[in-house]
């Protein structure tokens, strides 16, 4: 956790501001980890919309129509049910309902040996990233800031 | 969701059930703990569900066969628990390994008697919900005897927006339905998850909201209690905080009334290494049988990684009945001067607690939940909405599990300055350095920590 995130530069318009929006899996009561990303993600100057236990796909959804910068959705699942809570996911996606990256991490499947298919699995339905350990968060997010940035730069550029 | 998918055939009658259990030809799970106690041997129990009905009697059958364990387990998936009865059908027809535990409702209760007439040893339901009445009636059906949960302890650590008042009404509903089989000849134990959100729960906070439960269940007419407290780490603690239940039963709960101390292993981060794992189990193991339990919850040494295999499940079960060995009756002893002052600490602060909210000349129920609003009754980490979450725990210096604040609660100053003392040091000389959040997580990783495991 000792990470620093690189400072807003204002090319984006949201200088001085950058907000997540964060929430445990529908089906999953587990908390304790997300408290703990919430609170550490504040410490590096997020701003964090923390919807906590229990939240639907439809949930993350109005609360990016509430916060459109957001730069990602964070969905921690801990109960192996990632996959069935996540089933409303593509159409968010491709209605742009969820309009910025989806980032998962957690136990992503039952049972103490892990499905292999799990994560591939989460990519058809839309997830962008799949992150392995919770201090990886920042840097994480900072990659796809930058991937956005190029993106948006690109797309601004003349077609040759 | 229609009757037919939840609930397949109509369920029988209170009557019907209760002549099925009596004629059922084991033993209760409530005869089971009194047999135990008597004896003075700790009942052993796993936690144990899968999706597919042939998979779960084929685990039961497993279990049973190797291990023998005095109780059994249907651990129900959690959309079941949340009343999502459709999304567990789905998941049950398309992938059953992908449910985290066994959709009873869905399966229905006549395979419910299935898995119950498969094995010796009377079956718990272990689940997490809010609003039960569904599963609680499929389960009774089943001929299943012992029921886990209340109407604080499966809302607050399992919900974000299920309020209070809905969930203790809820549960008030298998309260009165477990006093209706008690009339009937069939004593149903209620086993209350004390354990809450399972993460560095202060021993007042777990016993008080049991107890709040268990008076609230007493008066709806159950008979037969069981207070389940997690195993904090720390043995005085934990051995006193077993010790108090017997107290606070004789302080708030009819004489007629069954009440068990039931120990629930280590329920934070698991040490991932085996052997690290498996003194952790052995461990727990010993904690109930000093404390006096009348059964015991068990862990594996696959908790690290998510929910058991079969094998694991065996080993962990065997693993624990080594504690119960006589062999170990002359080596097994704690400091009772230490436990003493304890325990009269503990029972100290949970009369601080409860004792607001039952002496109002009103419903407690309405008590509780107003208390929860204002945060004189709290716990830490909640996932709901309705508890504050104002408590932050700490550990000491020995590992015992302290308030670093109280938030609300009301806590005389007496209680305060003494956890003030354990955290800082008389003289404030100890006071810990680091940031809060690297403290709390060092706190909640503290057995992988002590094992010198690295962090995850």
């Amino acid at each position: 956790m000792t990470q620093t995130v690189a400072q807003p530069t204002g090319l984006d318009g949201t200088a001085g501001r950058r907000l997540v929006i964060l929430g445990v899996a529908a089906s999953d009561c587990h908390v304790v980890a997300n408290q703990l990303i919430a609170y550490a993600l504040r410490g590096q100057g997020f701003e964090v919309v923390n919807l906590g236990a229990c939240t639907p796909v439809e949930e993350f959804a109005r609360a990016y129509r509430t916060h459109p910068e957001a730069e990602a959705v964070l969905i921690g699942s801990l109960n192996g049910h990632v996959h069935e809570d996540l089933r409303d996911l593509p159409e968010a996606r491709r209605s742009g309902r969820i309009g910025c990256p989806v980032v998962v991490g957690g136990n992503l499947s039952v049972g103490s040996v892990k499905d292999p298919s799990s994560a591939s699995r989460l990519y058809d339905l839309g997830v962008d990233l799949i992150v392995e350990d919770p201090d990886d968060l920042p840097a994480v997010l900072d990659r796809l800031r930058e991937t956005r940035a190029e993106e948006a730069r690109l797309a601004r550029s003349p077609v040759s | 969701m229609s009757p037919s998918s939840a609930a397949p055939g109509v369920l029988p009658g209170l009557r019907e059930s209760a002549a099925y259990i009596t004629g059922l030809g084991k033993p209760t799970v409530a005869a089971v703990l009194a047999g135990a106690r008597d004896r003075g041997r700790v009942a052993l129990q796993p936690r144990c569900g899968v999706g597919g009905h042939a998979e779960m009697k084929a685990l039961l059958l497993a279990l049973e066969a190797a291990a023998a364990p005095d109780v059994l387990t249907l651990t129900i998936d959690s959309h079941t628990r949340l009343r999502r009865f459709d999304r567990a059908a789905r998941t049950l027809a398309a992938r059953p390994r992908d449910l985290n535990g066994y959709p009873l409702v869905n399966h229905g209760w006549r395979r419910g008697r299935e898995l119950n007439e498969a094995v010796g040893a009377p079956l718990e339901v272990r689940h997490g919900s809010p609003d039960p009445r569904a599963l609680f009636d499929v389960a009774v059906a089943g001929g299943i005897t012992s029921f886990e949960g209340g109407g604080i302890s499966y809302n607050l650590p399992y919900s974000k927006d299920v309020s209070l008042m809905s969930s203790l009404a809820a549960w008030e509903a298998v309260d009165r339905s477990c006093g209706a089989l008690a009339d009937l000849g069939v004593v149903v134990d209620r086993e209350l998850f004390g354990t809450l959100t399972a993460v560095l729960v202060p021993p007042s906070i777990s016993l008080a909201v049991s107890v709040l439960e268990a008076v609230l269940a007493t008066r709806a007419g159950v008979k037969c209690v069981s207070i389940a407290y997690p195993q904090g780490g720390h043995l005085i603690q934990d051995v006193a905080a077993l010790e108090a239940i017997p107290v606070l039963a004789r302080n708030h709960l009819p004489a007629e009334v069954q009440v068990h101390p039931v120990l629930h292993e280590f329920m934070g981060v698991f040490p991932r290494q085996r052997g690290h794992a498996e003194d952790l189990i052995l461990y727990g193991a010993l904690v109930a049988r000093l404390g006096g339990a009348s059964k015991l919850i068990t862990k594996t040494y696959e908790e690290a990684a998510g929910i058991p295999g079969t094998r694991a499940n065996i080993d962990g079960l065997r693993l624990a009945g080594r504690a119960n060995s006589p062999l170990l009756g002359g080596l097994l002893s704690v400091d009772r001067d230490r436990v003493r002052e304890e325990r009269g600490w503990i029972l100290a602060e949970v009369a601080e607690i409860v004792e607001p909210v039952l002496a109002r000349d009103r419903d407690p129920a309405a008590a509780i939940v107003e208390a929860f609003a204002r945060g004189t009754l709290d716990i830490p980490f909640s996932a709901s909405r309705f508890a504050r979450s104002a408590i932050v725990p700490k550990r000491d210096a020995e590992g015992a599990i302290r308030y670093l604040s109280a938030g609300a609660l009301p806590l005389s100053r007496a209680t305060l300055r003494r956890h003030h003392e354990l955290l800082y040091g008389r003289d404030g000389s100890g006071t810990p350095a680091g940031s809060p959040l690297a403290d709390l997580t060092r706190d909640i990783n503290y057995f992988p920590h002590l094992f010198g495991e690295e962090p995850m």
